[in-house]
């Protein structure tokens, strides 16, 4: 199936015309003061910047606020289930590795629901990008606790706040030798579209962790409190393939918190590099698909 | 039917498979077909275990229950499996010293049963052998009883162990002669005659139902294989992971199930074809993302390999339990295929056309096997590699033609027979969602009484073109021991309906049970395609004849549920087995029998 085009370059009236052609007539309902406006607007500019078409970029998102995004803005989408877009998203780019694959997710989805799917992403490398939306709670389902809700905070369905400890995320992600950790705050628009570049354009797993004002539900976190403790790591010189300064810059957010290219490691093959059976191929799976001769199959078996 | 059957007894580790594959190989290569039957339990080591092989010259569909030679590598099988010896057969086994109870004793002689002990240890002692050579001792003793040629074993040994090096190969051969000098010395006059070989067999494959299907899963053009190890589906995932270097597919053991049938779904959406394996518990795991695949209409093809449950049940055992889980498992309604595999050649060619209906419908399929295919070891021709098409259904690949799409051709509620176009990411076109939301034509979330009749009307209209697509269940005539190409005037006194694994056994079963009465036409209704249901070819010739019998391999006669449930045919005569074995030839024919002529008072 030598026909199916792999790699779209979009239309000829594509470059001058790149926002419009992520524009879409859906109406964003999205509450007022939400970060996943940013984080919409940031992922259109970083596509557009990179001269990717809605055509050559497949958008896969999770179940929440973030997910409402899939009708929003053009390009292929799947807008698949709570908890698995990990997964969804790896499945694909197995298929045709030469198409940018980019999840989004929450932090209900990624920390309690799917949190098994994240820790093989690190250690598969899959040469996928993922958007973490990280509002700490679960926002569609009106405002429970996340793994990532704050201690002391009451919530809906945990109105004396949770018992359980909150997961020190970024400690539990340097914990799984990722091979690419950004973070970002969804009220900066520049800075997010500059790490979604870089992320897309890793090697292998790219884990960006956007912090995401809630205003409806994260009465902790707020866009004001979030714009206080943030800061540039780059603007402070900070060394990307520094794996163990990325990490306590990463983990303490006791007196501000670090946004940007935390660390970066791109000499590290991804999954799809790794796989033995595909070295020399020139061609991906989704390519491969017609009838194949299994004569050396069955003779090795009379 | 004229058969042989071998059963090597034994513990689990103690090399009863590799006996039994290494005579499999050679009574093939001496011209008979031979059906290799496994049961074992779920330990690594230990456990009783037993590799049956039923040779004949002729086609060997399903496993008897009584052997012709039993091996026992210890004295457990000549308790345990001492009655399932034949009048006038032989035990050979290895125990020093070995006293039956008395009741045991008595029945050996009423049944003119030859017991034969090999000291396979003092015979090895003598040539300084390790004890893993007594696999080879056994198996050239076995090989004198059948009247085998020494030399048609080495050669056979010689294949295996050459890349071990020549003195490997030669203390093999010293074991293979002591073997034969053996009997030669302790049981000249012990014999097996088997019936006149016929030379088709000799270049048959000798192959696994897991085996088959994996081979049939390369040929159909999968690229993407995922899996999570369960019993009985691991050997069909061993299988492709160890071809992967041949086969260049992408292979991924994955943290779970969810994980597996997720990536089947981002790889088919991408536009490879791509499937997983799992068993019930897994199959269960899979269902939310199931039912994605009919909201989203995303081709899948999930194997699903059937063992007792519920819960963990008896993993390396067999059932057809799982028939009402595959068509109804997940939420929601949307349409599906469920189809199922019964033997060595359907396992390899049903395979294609799981990914072709998949395609073409964008549906989820379930491919149904169990444990008496996966594992069973058959005697198979090379399949017909023309056979097989790649149909891909309403795939737009055409420039010009993607060039003129919009994004409301992808779930257009109205496309002809429910299914609308399809095209992939990356494709130089407009761009669509994939929505497990209810939507509309282009993927936008929709809420609307309106459109969410259109759509769910649009999405359950393929299940009404698929049915009309499938083919009607195969009818197998069979009269006077041959299954005969009746044509319509025909028709069967006695109809049994079944399908999966059952056919083997059913099929031989019935070519005795009309060999006993000349007058008797029989018939088989094998139900490949099970869901949607096809009941028009039943339904004619229940009406014709004068008894109907389902058999199943589970306690409530599923396939029968969904027949009355559809057609409002109610089969009350049910053969129903539900104890983890596949029927047997010899039980089957002696339940047919009762069925037929039910013992009169």
């Amino acid at each position: 199936m030598n026909s199916i085009p792999l790699h779209s370059t979009g239309s000829s009236e594509f470059s001058g015309e790149a926002m419009k052609s992520y524009s879409c007539g859906n109406t964003c309902n999205w509450c007022d003061g939400c970060g996943d406006y940013g984080i919409w607007t940031a992922i259109k500019r970083a596509l557009v910047e990179l001269s990717i078409p809605p055509s050559g970029v497949l958008l896969c998102y999770d179940i929440g606020c973030h997910g409402n995004m899939s009708d929003k803005l053009m390009g292929y989408r799947f807008h698949g289930l709570h908890g698995r877009v990990l997964p969804l998203a790896a499945g694909a780019k197995l298929a045709n590795p030469v198409l940018p694959v980019i999840a989004h997710g929450g932090d209900g989805a990624s920390f309690s629901e799917g949190v098994n799917h994240l820790v093989h992403a690190f250690r598969s490398n899959y040469p996928i990008t993922f958007i973490l939306h990280n509002n700490a709670n679960y926002g569609l389902t009106t405002g429970q606790a996340s793994s990532l809700t704050w201690q002391g905070q009451p919530m809906n369905s945990s109105p004396n706040g949770i018992p359980e400890n909150t997961i020190r995320s970024m400690d539990f992600v340097f914990s799984l030798e990722p091979t690419f950790v950004a973070r970002g705050f969804s009220g900066n628009i520049p800075q997010m579209v500059q790490i979604f570049k870089t992320a897309i354009q890793h090697r292998g797993f790219a884990f960006v962790d956007i912090l995401q004002a809630c205003p409806t539900y994260n009465k902790f976190a707020t866009h004001e409190w979030l714009m206080r403790h943030v800061y540039d790591v780059a603007a402070e010189g900070h060394d990307p393939s520094d794996f163990a300064k990325a990490r306590q810059i990463a983990v303490d957010t006791s007196e501000r918190i670090s946004t940007g290219v935390l660390y970066q490691d791109a000499g590290i093959p991804n999954f799809y590099e790794r796989l033995a059976a595909r070295q020399g191929k020139t061609t991906a799976p989704v390519e491969e698909v017609e009838k194949i001769d299994v004569s050396g199959f069955m003779k090795e078996l009379v | 039917m004229s058969r042989t059957v071998l059963k090597v007894t034994g513990a689990q580790g103690q090399g009863v498979n590799s006996v039994g594959e290494v005579c499999a190989k050679g009574f093939k290569r001496a011209g008979y077909c031979v059906l290799g039957y496994r049961e074992y339990a779920s330990v690594i080591k230990g456990g009783h275990s037993s590799y049956q092989l039923d040779i004949s010259p002729k086609l060997v569909r399903g496993s008897e229950t009584k052997a012709n030679v039993l091996v026992c590598f210890n004295h457990h099988g000549l308790t345990k499996n001492l009655r399932e010896v034949q009048d006038g057969g032989i035990v050979l086994h290895q125990t020093p010293e070995w006293k039956f109870s008395p009741e045991d004793q008595q029945w050996v002689e009423e049944h003119n049963v030859r017991v034969i002990y090999l000291p396979s240890e003092k015979i090895l002692k003598t040539f300084n052998l390790k004890p893993i050579f007594g696999n080879v001792l056994i198996t050239s003793v076995v090989w004198s009883l059948f009247g085998q040629d020494a030399d048609s074993l080495k050669e056979l040994i010689r294949e295996q162990f050459g890349h071990k090096g020549e003195e490997v190969v030669q203390k093999n051969f010293e074991c293979i002669d002591a073997g034969t000098a053996f009997k030669q010395e302790h049981a000249a006059d012990a014999h097996i005659q088997l019936p006149k070989p016929e030379k088709q067999w000799r270049d048959h494959m000798l192959l696994t139902g897991s085996q088959a299907m994996g081979i049939g899963i390369i040929h159909a053009g999968c690229r993407v294989f995922t899996g999570y190890p369960m019993t009985p589906s691991s050997p069909l995932l061993s299988y492709i992971a160890e071809k992967q270097n041949l086969s260049g597919m992408v292979v991924k053991q994955a943290e779970d199930e969810i994980t597996a049938i997720q990536m089947v779904v981002g790889a088919m959406h991408m536009g490879t074809r791509a499937m997983t394996t799992t068993s019930g518990g897994g199959y269960d795991l899979m269902t939310e993302t199931i039912s994605l695949c009919g909201m989203s209409e995303t081709p899948a093809v999930v194997v699903l390999a059937q063992r007792p449950g519920p819960a963990t049940g008896l993993p390396t055992w067999t059932a057809q339990g799982d028939l009402l889980l595959a068509v109804h498992s997940s939420h929601g309604e949307f349409p599906r295929l469920v189809l199922s595999v019964s033997d060595g050649e359907d396992s390899f060619t049903l395979l294609p056309e799981a990914f072709n209906y998949a395609e073409e419908y964008q549906i989820p399929v379930i491919v149904l096997t169990d444990k008496q295919v996966a594992e069973c070891l058959y005697t198979q021709q090379f399949y017909d590699q023309k056979a097989a098409e790649i149909r891909r259904g309403k795939l737009v690949t055409d420039v010009q033609e993607l060039a003129k799409l919009t994004g409301a051709d992808r779930y257009d509620p109205m496309a002809e027979g429910g299914v609308s176009k399809r095209w992939l990411p990356g494709a130089n076109a407009a761009t669509y969602c994939a929505q497990s939301y209810e939507h509309i034509a282009d993927g936008s979330f929709e809420e609307g009484a309106e459109g969410t009749r259109q759509q769910m009307g649009k999405r359950m209209r393929k299940m009404e073109t698929l049915k009309k697509a499938l083919p009607e269940p195969e009818l197998f005539t069979v009269r006077r021991g041959q299954i005969s190409e009746v044509r319509n005037a025909v028709h069967p006194e006695v109809l049994f309906v079944g399908w999966g694994s059952t056919k083997g056994a059913v099929l031989d079963a019935l070519l005795e049970l009309t060999s006993d009465n000349s007058s008797l036409i029989a018939g088989y209704l094998h139900y490949t395609y099970l869901w949607p249901l096809k009941t028009g070819k039943l339904e004619d010739l229940a009406g014709k004849a004068k008894k109907v019998i389902l058999i199943e391999g589970n306690q409530q006669g599923q396939l029968g549920m969904l027949i009355r449930q559809e057609c409002g045919l109610d089969i009350p005569n049910k053969i129903l087995k539900f104890d983890g074995r596949p029927f047997f030839t010899d039980e089957l024919h002696e339940l047919l029998s009762q069925c037929i002529s039910p013992p009169s008072g």
